[in-house]
């Protein structure tokens, strides 16, 4: 009996305490009432338990949680989860006299999202690969949602996209990768994950911060094995010379690289320029070229407290 | 086409043309190329004699002799009010053809992103970009046969697996130019429009001597690029940090800064050392344009140790 007519938006009648209409009800859900916290009135019973009907005794994680009906949602991913599908047979009436399977039909599941699932299936592998948090997989699959949404990268490969976008969300989250780091967990060229970084920043208007040394200085010391010492040393060497201006128009990684050269060797624990160029990315001709920058100030570029291992005037010259 | 000369000379400005040498032939954004060419149309004559391109070069060159006289004694050169050098908000006169074109009238001034100052003679840069490459098209009107073309003419190279053009090099002007089956072709390499212009000639009569009925059709210049030096190091951080929505600096990607102007649109290629590369204009007036609005801002980041 629809006694409410359309005309007035749906009503439905709304449980509140008489004497507290303001009061948030509190849900008791074992005993099924809402109960106002104001003055104890339960206000309404028999309200439907959406707990789950049985309890389990597994052991901590067990393959299937027969609580959980389906996967874990993500909203905010695929919008809205609510299809449902019809599982192969497991009985033998299933099969029918030639061995296939009676109902076939698994394929069409939301074929519009498929090459979005698909690609947050890439982009997890892809971080998988260098250890990164959930926090950034999350930024990146929200980028990767924005930019195929919006349709204007529609031609690109979603891989590309997807390496650009995992790009990105490490830099938004102020740890950034270099592109040959990503190119390592990535089969895109760096010329095409480049080509579609700047693509989405302006397609999503957004900007990103400029690198700076001190970015890369913890992943890659540790990389090398370095101890803290060196890496704080070779931090501050990095900085100082962007700041006198030794090293105009170098990248940010290179000076970076030839940083942790310097302070390494200064140190005991002496690293060849192929080390650090295998881990940076960097060529060794390129660190030799930013450190023959920085040599004639290694004085003033060391930190005042650090305890040289080779004086500054036995710093190899190359 | 001489209604320039009947003009007189506006007096009586303060001339920042003072600032710059004088007496010699001035390329300068105030005074382009040839300061008394007005688009002339009339002359673009589809035939290939070359005579005639040289002839209409060396006439155009007199005219520039002759402005450059009348210049000396006045300021503005005639016929093309100062306040367009000076006011340099107004984009209308210099995104036509030419700079140089006359505007018996004032053109309204319209509004310019990024800001450039109104005030005359403090903010002329005195540098004049250079152009370093001029790209045209031109069509010659008729089907070819690029494998004749190829094995007949001098300095042409063609593989069809690679690429399905001939490639095909004169020395002077030093250009290239890609010619295709449809009769269509494309020069580049020329350091001046006139010079791409006689350029594509000479490729269209090389053509022609091979027994094509080659004509000369629709010559559009479709890029031109110039380069310059503000002779001073550019903290580009800065440059993009203030200017997000223009600019794009990634030293991973690329040393310099790519700075996409709006009006005239034009990318910029901006370096430390103080280098800028303008491209992407279609006449020579934009890139004049570009780097005078440029120069203001990275006047602003220049780096100061």
């Amino acid at each position: 009996m629809a006694s409410t007519s359309r005309g007035e938006a749906l009503a439905l009648p709304r449980v509140q305490c008489p004497n507290h209409p303001d009061a948030l009800l509190v849900e008791d859900y074992r005993a099924g009432d809402m109960i106002c916290p104001e003055c104890g009135l339960v206000v309404g019973d028999r309200v439907i338990d959406v707990g789950s009907e049985w309890r389990t005794f597994t052991n901590e994680k067990a393959v299937k949680d027969p609580s959980r009906v389906g996967d874990a949602q993500n909203p905010l991913l695929n919008g809205g989860d609510l299809t449902t599908m019809i599982s192969k047979g497991t009985g033998a009436a299933s099969f029918d006299e030639f061995g296939n399977s009676k109902y076939q039909n698994r394929r069409t599941m939301s074929s519009s999202d498929r090459a979005m699932l698909n690609a947050f299936k890439e982009i997890t592998t892809m971080a998988d690969r260098i250890n990164l948090p959930r926090n950034i997989i999350d930024r990146t699959n929200n980028l990767f949602k924005q930019v195929y949404e919006q349709k204007s990268l529609k031609g690109r490969a979603n891989d590309a996209i997807a390496s650009a976008c995992l790009y990105i969300a490490c830099r938004q989250e102020g740890v950034p990768r270099t592109f040959k780091e990503i190119c390592a967990v990535s089969r895109i060229s760096k010329k095409e994950i480049g080509r579609c970084f700047k693509l989405i920043l302006k397609a999503l208007e957004t900007s990103v911060d400029l690198i700076t040394t001190g970015d890369f200085m913890s992943r890659f010391c540790s990389n090398l094995g370095l101890p803290k010492q060196v890496q704080m040393a070779a931090t501050f060497i990095a900085r100082k010379a962007v700041e006198l201006d030794l090293v105009p128009g170098r990248s940010p990684i290179s000076v970076a690289a030839a940083a942790i050269y310097m302070a390494s060797q200064a140190s005991a624990e002496k690293k060849t320029q192929k080390e650090i160029g295998d881990i940076a990315g960097v060529a060794d001709v390129t660190i030799r070229q930013s450190y023959r920058l920085i040599y004639p100030r290694a004085a003033d570029l060391f930190p005042p407290d650090f305890k040289f291992d080779t004086p500054v005037d036995k710093l190899p010259q190359l | 086409m001489d209604q320039n000369n009947s003009i007189p000379p506006f007096q009586g400005l303060a001339s920042p043309q003072g600032a710059m040498t004088p007496g010699m032939p001035i390329f300068s954004p105030m005074m382009p190329y040839g300061s008394g060419l007005t688009p002339q149309p009339v002359q673009n004559t589809n035939s290939l004699s070359i005579l005639e391109e040289q002839q209409r070069q060396q006439q155009q060159q007199q005219q520039q002799a002759q402005q450059a006289q009348q210049a000396n004694t006045g300021p503005g050169t005639s016929g093309q009010t100062p306040q367009l050098f000076h006011s340099q908000t107004v984009g209308g006169s210099t995104t036509t053809a030419l700079p140089g074109s006359t505007s018996l009238y004032a053109t309204p001034l319209t509004p310019m992103t990024p800001i450039t100052p109104a005030t005359p003679a403090s903010e002329s840069s005195g540098i004049v970009p250079q152009l370093q490459n001029i790209v045209s098209t031109v069509n010659l009107g008729c089907k070819l046969d690029l494998k004749t073309i190829a094995l007949r003419a001098r300095n042409a190279e063609y593989n069809p697996k690679r690429f399905a053009a001939v490639i095909m090099r004169i020395r002077e002007p030093r250009t290239t130019a890609l010619i295709f089956s449809s009769g269509k072709m494309v020069c580049t390499g020329a350091k001046s429009e006139e010079q791409s212009r006689l350029a594509a000639r000479k490729y269209a009569r090389v053509v022609q001597k091979l027994g094509f009925p080659a004509k000369f059709l629709d010559f559009k210049i479709q890029n031109m690029v110039g380069s310059c030096d503000v002779k001073f190091p550019i903290r580009l951080e800065g440059l993009v940090l203030t200017h997000q929505q223009f600019s794009s600096y990634e030293p991973e990607l690329f040393p310099g800064l790519i700075y996409r102007m709006i009006k005239p649109r034009i990318v910029l290629l901006i370096f430390v050392s103080g280098k800028v590369v303008l491209t992407g204009a279609k006449v020579r007036g934009e890139i004049y344009e570009a780097f005078e609005n440029i120069y203001p801002i990275l006047k602003g980041f220049r780096k100061t140790t």
